[in-house]
């Protein structure tokens, strides 16, 4: 249109692209980049429930996760703080890749990117998996759903604390470490990724210890255990300094998952080994601030797979593991009938009976307390404000004065036995308390079919050191359920007649 | 450019700002002012009425509920009593709380642009009880809060805003990892409520001096310094010495009161009747003058006509009839002449019975005089306050007495059995607040290592808490304290 001005425009057109570039072009790449490498929050899901439940995320990792390759490297910087080699050594569980080698996570842990970095923390299946072998020379199985009998949970807490408070916590120890074992980090991971979340890892793990310096202070858990409602108090902050002693040392044996539909249908059970609260979903979702979850950050479609998965997921059968004496298990059955069926359920599968899934006064079963102690009915009225604003938000919590009568599903695999885990076999449980091991070892996943439980007598196997739990420390009392109807008076016979047919459960 | 472009362009600015002004406006009456009703399940009865209900005061007395939500993980150690650090959140005040509630009983959450939480009377006339340690807590509405630390609460929310730490960023972070608010909700809270919430719990510090003076005692569980209350916070008299706890009363079954008869309400006759004493006391937990009147006076009106009504509650442990029988009649020969005659719900004078002066002194003729003046220029009508000299203390009634330990209008004396003892052998230091009840001697466990631990300590030597007077029936034998005692678990 204006020829006669095009010669002069031309420069200002080219400084006006070149402007153009750096005030509008470039900041958008920009912008479009790190929207891409810090956007996004994907979890790594998996098509199987099965492998959902053992590597799914339940939303953990946003608030909790730790940067992928340092949980990778965390076990080599600090070993000082591990009984053994990796995390298996506090009784993880890796799986093995097609080639043979391990996985590079262990089960019960899952990943997700979320703010540009792979995060990594735990699941369910944590504390809801384990192995069991039939010998020690033999393969081991892994039981989805079964108490995670030697996993050592208050030496994993402690691990990161006492790492994370160490020296060596620091990108000059950590980078190296990573490119050791193959990590390739780019540039932007290697020079502000990882040192910015080596830095807020820091901060944030310390930052907890301090919530969480009781459990430091704790007689040992071992493995298989946990003391879950000191744990709860911690997300309302309890100064825990100030909770009256008798609270503390509650130690109580991880559950099992399996066939959460009956525990739901005909009639609500009253869940926790202290039947504190009667709802499954509601149940789930105060065990998965275990797994680093909050209101906010919670991923409720992945935990819904999860229960989903285990409304009917049953346990494996003794018998594909050992044989079962059938006519001896079939004149165990009138004995179970008459002393057991009603509180603990007509079979393994079949839980109806008159007070299955209800309380018994502590005055009644005599069990250690401590765990019942730790429950208050000051803790229960502060979770009826969890999830406050959420139509779930929680509304079953309810302080007992006993321990639940519990269905018996898969009750091989729930050894040891009572809620505390102090009595190492069910073949001793059978036994009055005073007859019952002063002390013995948790951990070892060789299973005994005469006693009904696993291995107890065994120190140590294989390079393994197993838990020598002391049943006269506080919350480890051995004592309870016991007395002629609770069997412990029957005869040598009709004992190993009731301990052949719960084998079938 | 022409000037009718021009022109247009201001249109356009002019149509913009416009837009923008009501669309900020709209935004913020609905995030800011918009009142929300209450969902049906706090209606659904009066006794939850009565319990979570909104009687208006989230307008001015409110504290954002997000705030109100994360203090308690965020100070945790200012939740203190008798010096000592209590955990449990807002429970450590022992605040009668029920499993499965949002909020503890007298905790009203109402939406007034945001979610708000007020108090309304249940928080302190909602008694806790257990049948023994073993047992979860009975809660009966109405009756006196013993377990509830009302200066505790006063003290807690100021002490959070003189905190350095109470500042957006942390609040901010806390109320991230419990909720999701939305752009708007989380703009207004970091710029405006939580500025706003600090600076208003600031200045309670001001109103609120005496509760934190070193020459007075805790108020600790179940008292509160009533008239000094009403003196500071409504009439803003200047502080002067007076020091006058007193238990929470007991609010049931108060179609007794009639003021033809001569009955007056209020510990010392204070007030003329129980509709002003309502009315004074929600203007208390108002904090200021009801932003809704017909609202406020409709609110007073059903809580005259529910209290009016509400039954006093039985006794629920066994009673010895036979023993109880005799007692009757050493009530009619002792007690029945104050307690079950015409003198009942009237003043006597305090040479008579010669209990604790200090409520007594807390008030006068002339801080009566202001209360009705402040009250009756906010356009409220009742009696009011009564502009006399005051002479003593009023007769109780005493219709469910078994549950109103401990006794005397200071709660000075742990059980009805000790009562009956001269002072001297009356119990000179116990705990209050535990709430196991003991049937033996009528009234709440104040001694065993568990009363101490969930207890506040009362020592009768202290200001205001003497437990001397009402020496009547101590020259009974044991045997017929025990059967008056009995009797009285029937009443």
């Amino acid at each position: 249109m204006n020829d006669v001005d095009t010669p002069s425009a031309s420069p200002w057109k080219r400084r006006f692209l070149i402007l153009l570039w750096v005030i509008v072009a470039i900041p958008v790449v920009l912008v479009a980049w790190l929207a891409m490498r810090f956007g996004g929050d994907v979890p790594v899901d998996y098509d199987s429930p099965t492998e959902h439940f053992k590597y799914g995320s339940t939303g953990g990792e946003h608030e909790m996760g730790f940067p992928y390759w340092i949980w990778r490297v965390l076990p080599e910087v600090c070993p000082q703080y591990l009984p053994g080699k990796g995390y298996q050594s506090l009784g993880m569980i890796y799986e093995k890749n097609p080639d043979g080698s391990d996985r590079d996570l262990p089960i019960g842990t899952s990943q997700r990117r979320y703010q540009g970095i792979d995060r990594v923390f735990v699941n369910c299946a944590v504390c809801h998996t384990s192995t069991v072998r039939t010998a020690a020379g033999q393969p081991a199985t892994i039981v989805l759903g079964m108490p995670a009998a030697t996993f050592n949970m208050k030496g994993f807490e402690e691990f990161f604390f006492r790492c994370a408070a160490d020296p060596k916590f620091s990108k000059e120890y950590l980078l190296p470490e990573i490119e050791r074992q193959g990590g390739d980090l780019d540039l932007v991971d290697r020079y502000l990724v990882y040192p910015l979340a080596m830095a807020i890892m820091r901060d944030r793990v310390l930052a907890l210890a301090g919530r969480f310096n009781w459990v430091f202070a704790q007689h040992e858990w071992g493995p298989g255990r946990v003391d879950t409602f000191n744990s709860a108090k911690v997300i309302f902050n309890f100064p825990m300094a100030h909770l009256d002693p008798k609270e503390f040392d509650a130690p109580a044996d991880f559950p099992s998952l399996w066939r959460q539909r009956q525990r739901k249908e005909p009639r609500e059970m009253q869940l926790h080994w202290d039947g504190n609260n009667t709802t499954v979903e509601e149940r789930n979702k105060s065990a998965a601030f275990g797994t680093g979850t909050t209101p906010p950050t919670i991923d409720l479609a992945r935990i819904a797979r999860v229960e989903a998965w285990i409304m009917d997921v049953a346990p494996p059968a003794f018998s594909q593991f050992f044989p079962i004496d059938e006519p001896l298990a079939a004149s165990g059955a009138p004995i179970y009938k008459e002393y057991c069926a009603a509180c603990h359920g007509a079979s393994g599968s079949d839980f109806s009976g008159e007070y299955v899934g209800q309380v018994t006064p502590l005055a009644e079963i005599g069990t250690d307390r401590r765990r019942l102690d730790s429950y208050t009915y000051t803790l229960a009225v502060n979770q009826a404000t969890l999830y406050a604003g959420y139509p779930w938000r929680f509304t079953h919590f309810q302080k007992t004065h006993g321990y639940a009568n519990l269905p018996l599903d898969g009750l091989w695999l729930r050894a040891p036995y009572l809620h505390n885990g102090s009595v190492p076999s069910l073949r001793a449980l059978l036994e009055p308390a005073a007859s019952r091991p002063k002390a013995f070892y948790r951990g070892n996943d060789v299973y005994d079919p005469v006693q009904v439980g696993f291995v107890a007598d065994q120190a140590e196997a294989g390079g393994r050191r197993f838990f020598r739990l002391d049943t006269a420390l506080p919350g480890n009392d051995n004592g309870g359920h016991e007395g002629k109807s609770y069997g412990t008076e029957l005869s040598a016979a009709d004992k190993t007649a009731l301990l052949e047919f719960l084998k079938t459960f | 450019m022409s000037y009718a472009s021009c022109r247009n362009c201001f249109k356009v600015i002019a149509v913009v700002v416009i837009v923008i002004g009501i669309v900020g406006a709209v935004i913020g009456y609905q995030r800011g002012f918009r009142e929300l009703p209450q969902p049906d399940w706090v209606t659904a009865s009066p006794e939850m009425r009565f319990k979570y209900g909104s009687i208006g005061a989230e307008n001015d007395a409110g504290v954002p509920y997000w705030i109100f939500y994360v203090l308690p993980r965020i100070f945790p150690e200012k939740l203190t009593q008798d010096g000592k650090i209590i955990p449990g959140g807002y429970a450590a005040l022992g605040v009668p709380w029920e499993q499965g509630q949002e909020l503890p009983v007298g905790f009203t959450k109402k939406t007034i642009g945001f979610p708000r939480v007020a108090n309304n009377c249940a928080v302190c006339h909602t008694t806790s009880y257990r049948a023994s340690p073993d047992a979860n807590p009975v809660l009966v509405v109405g009756g006196s809060s013993h377990t509830t630390n009302v200066e505790g609460f006063f003290r807690y929310l100021i002490d959070c805003a003189k905190d350095p730490r109470f500042n957006a960023d942390i609040l901010m972070a806390e109320i991230n990892r419990v909720t999701e608010l939305d752009l708007i909700d989380k703009l207004l809270y970091r710029f405006l409520i939580i500025p706003i919430t600090r600076k208003r719990l600031l200045e309670r510090e001001a109103q609120f001096a005496w509760i934190y003076r070193q020459d007075f005692p805790d108020w600790g569980r179940g008292r509160d310094d009533a008239m000094n209350l009403t003196k500071y916070f409504m009439i803003r008299a200047p502080m002067d010495d007076t020091f006058g706890p007193t238990d929470m009363p007991s609010l049931w079954n108060l179609k007794k009161y009639v003021w033809e008869q001569g009955h007056r309400m209020n510990y010392a006759g204070d007030s003329h009747d129980a509709y002003s004493v309502i009315m004074d006391s929600a203007l208390g937990l108002l904090g200021a003058a009801p932003a809704n009147q017909e609202d406020f006076v409709g609110q007073v009106k059903w809580l005259h006509g529910y209290l009016s009504q509400l039954p006093a509650p039985k006794y629920p442990f066994p009673i010895d009839a036979a023993r109880a029988d005799s007692g009757k009649a050493l009530f009619s020969a002792h007690c029945a002449a104050c307690h079950a005659s015409e003198l009942t719900g009237r003043p006597l004078p305090l040479a008579e019975v010669g209990t604790d002066r200090g409520r007594l002194d807390s008030w006068n003729k002339g801080a009566a005089i202001q209360a009705n003046q402040v009250v009756k220029e906010m356009g409220l009508e009742r009696r009011g306050l009564v502009e006399e000299d005051l002479s003593g203390y009023i007769v109780p009634f005493l219709d469910g007495i078994w549950l109103k330990a401990p006794y005397l209008h200071n709660g000075s004396v742990p059980t009805l059995r000790d009562l009956l003892e001269p002072a001297a052998e009356r119990p000179t230091v116990f705990w209050r607040g535990y709430d196991v009840y003991d049937p033996i001697k009528v009234g709440f466990v104040t001694d065993t290592p568990e009363a101490q631990r969930i207890g506040t300590r009362l020592d009768t030597r202290s200001k205001g808490g003497g437990n001397q007077g009402h020496e009547f029936g101590s020259q009974l034998s044991a045997a017929d304290k025990e059967a008056l005692v009995e009797y009285l678990k029937t009443l």
